[in-house]
């Protein structure tokens, strides 16, 4: 692989809650436009390691780096500044019900918007289009001003995935994204997954339950087990 | 197995719950029987004053509206006082309910003094606090006002933090990964989700002190209280029953507006 294409990496991430270890030495490298799927069952660590990438939740040890910036061991502005490099996708979509599909999209550019803005509602056209094109990418061009909780399950995790577009990150996190879809739906956002990763180079890291959507949809798949991560 | 030595080791357990359930009986009827007394009932003292309420009864029919006018304008006023008076409370409210919600406060050391700064405001009624603003800033509805704004500032404060707190923690979190400050996450993400149940915790407190500042007149803070203790101290029942009449009218007229605004925002 070509330097400087290295988009999120781990090295011994660690934690522990109590007597369990949930995460033990996991370390992984995912390249730029890569898509890796991690299986595992429920409770093997996978949602502790993508709150430990976030530091949702403070790992025990370890190093994370997105973009080959570091985010443990900071605080502040500079954890502020890469978290934005990390887009998250969860199961039960986290969108903000009573607001349209595009205000959801437009939380993802929170950051660099004044204050002012963020309370009265008055967007940027900038912000206002990016969030549009976001919308347009995951196929719901036609829904902008559609209420979240109106739309369909499929629908409102593409709002998620186009949020983290808008937030221009460079990594998706994306935590049992179609647990809660139909199979068909299901297929469709793991495909549009997909594709986003090709077309922006956007580097993915997702947790599935279903090892036949891993092999035809990820470039690579990776296998947790007690907290630790290897091969399936 | 277990239904064979469950029973054995249940029956000390049995007899043991049994006179824990007593001694609390016991305990409850001596606390009535306590309160009963100190309370100072008196059936005799009732059945001697009962002939007086009659007379008085007799003396309020008809009611006297000759001054309808100026009982209007006091009503108004009890109206006006709990309105400014519950705003400004939400005004005092606002960022101290954001320090006390455990999902919106900075530090947990901010929060249990914000909960017990709104616990003690909360517990002193706003009557007691009239009583202590009519001394400061002189009779007249200005002293119920702040009364009022500082008694409900507790409970407005306190029932918004609990509204806040039942909010999906979710699409927060999704939020601040954007590197949003904990202020626009809030604005953002959280305040449109909970704005329904604080509007409408707002308005329920407004009909509610609508109701209870009718007595803070008494204290010499304003409103329809200070007519209705004049006529009680000059035995003009008459007056006094009209009073009563606006009153309820008045009351009833908020209680409604209140529901149908609050059903409107569900």
């Amino acid at each position: 692989m070509m330097a400087g294409t290295l988009q999120l990496e781990t090295m011994g991430l660690s934690k522990r809650f109590g007597d369990t270890l949930a995460l033990d030495g996991v370390s992984l490298k995912i390249e730029r436009g890569e898509f890796v799927a991690v299986l595992g069952p429920s409770g093997s660590g996978k949602s502790t390691l993508f709150r430990c990438i976030t530091r949702l939740t403070e790992p025990d040890s370890g190093e994370v780096y997105v973009g080959g910036r570091p985010m443990l061991g900071v605080g502040g502005q500079t954890l502020a500044a890469t978290r934005r490099e990390i887009g998250i996708v969860f199961q039960q979509f986290n969108i903000i019900r009573r607001r349209t599909a595009l205000e959801n999209v437009l939380a993802g550019r929170l950051r660099a918007m004044p204050l002012w803005r963020v309370a009265s509602g008055v967007f940027a056209r900038t912000d206002i289009e990016c969030a549009a094109a976001a919308l347009d990418a995951v196929g719901l061009s036609k829904q902008l001003h559609q209420r979240a909780d109106t739309l369909s399950g499929g629908q409102q995790q593409r709002v998620a995935i186009a949020r983290a577009l808008a937030q221009e990150s460079r990594v998706l996190l994306a935590d049992e994204p179609v647990a809660s879809l139909d199979p068909e739906t299901a297929a469709s956002v793991l495909a549009l997954m997909h594709s986003l990763a090709r077309s922006t180079g956007l580097a993915i890291l997702c947790t599935l339950h279903q090892p036949e959507f891993a092999s035809r949809y990820a470039d690579r798949t990776l296998q947790m087990r007690n907290g630790r991560l290897g091969d399936p | 197995m277990a239904e064979v030595s469950a029973p054995q080791p249940a029956q000390p357990g049995l007899a043991a719950g049994r006179l824990k359930f007593a001694a609390l009986l016991l305990a409850t009827a001596a606390f009535y029987l306590a309160c009963i007394y100190v309370a100072d009932l008196n059936l005799a003292k009732l059945w001697l004053g009962l002939p007086r309420l009659a007379t008085w009864a007799g003396r309020a029919w008809p009611p006297d509206f000759s001054e309808f006018p100026i009982l209007l304008y006091r009503a108004a006023e009890t109206v006006a006082m709990a309105t400014v008076g519950i705003s400004i409370g939400a005004l005092i409210a606002a960022p101290v309910c954001l320090l006390a919600a455990a999902n919106t406060t900075p530090s947990l050391w901010l929060a249990y003094p914000a909960r017990w700064v709104l616990n003690a405001l909360r517990g002193i009624d706003s009557f007691v606090f009239a009583l202590i603003f009519v001394a400061a800033v002189g009779l007249g509805p200005f002293a119920g006002v702040l009364g009022i704004a500082l008694h409900s500032a507790g409970s407005i404060a306190k029932l918004w933090a609990e509204a806040i707190e039942t909010a999906a923690p979710g699409p927060l979190e999704a939020a601040r990964m954007s590197g949003a400050s904990r202020l626009k996450v809030f604005l953002y993400a959280l305040l449109p989700d909970v704005m329904p149940s604080l509007a409408s915790i707002l308005l329920y407190l407004w009909e509610f002190n609508v109701r209870s500042s009718t007595v803070l007149g008494i204290v010499g803070a304003g409103g329809i209280g200070q007519e209705l203790k004049n006529s009680m101290d000059l035995l003009l029942f008459d007056r006094l029953f009209a009073i009563l009449l606006i009153i309820l009218a008045m009351v009833t007229a908020i209680d409604a507006l209140s529901a149908w605004l609050r059903r409107k925002l569900s």
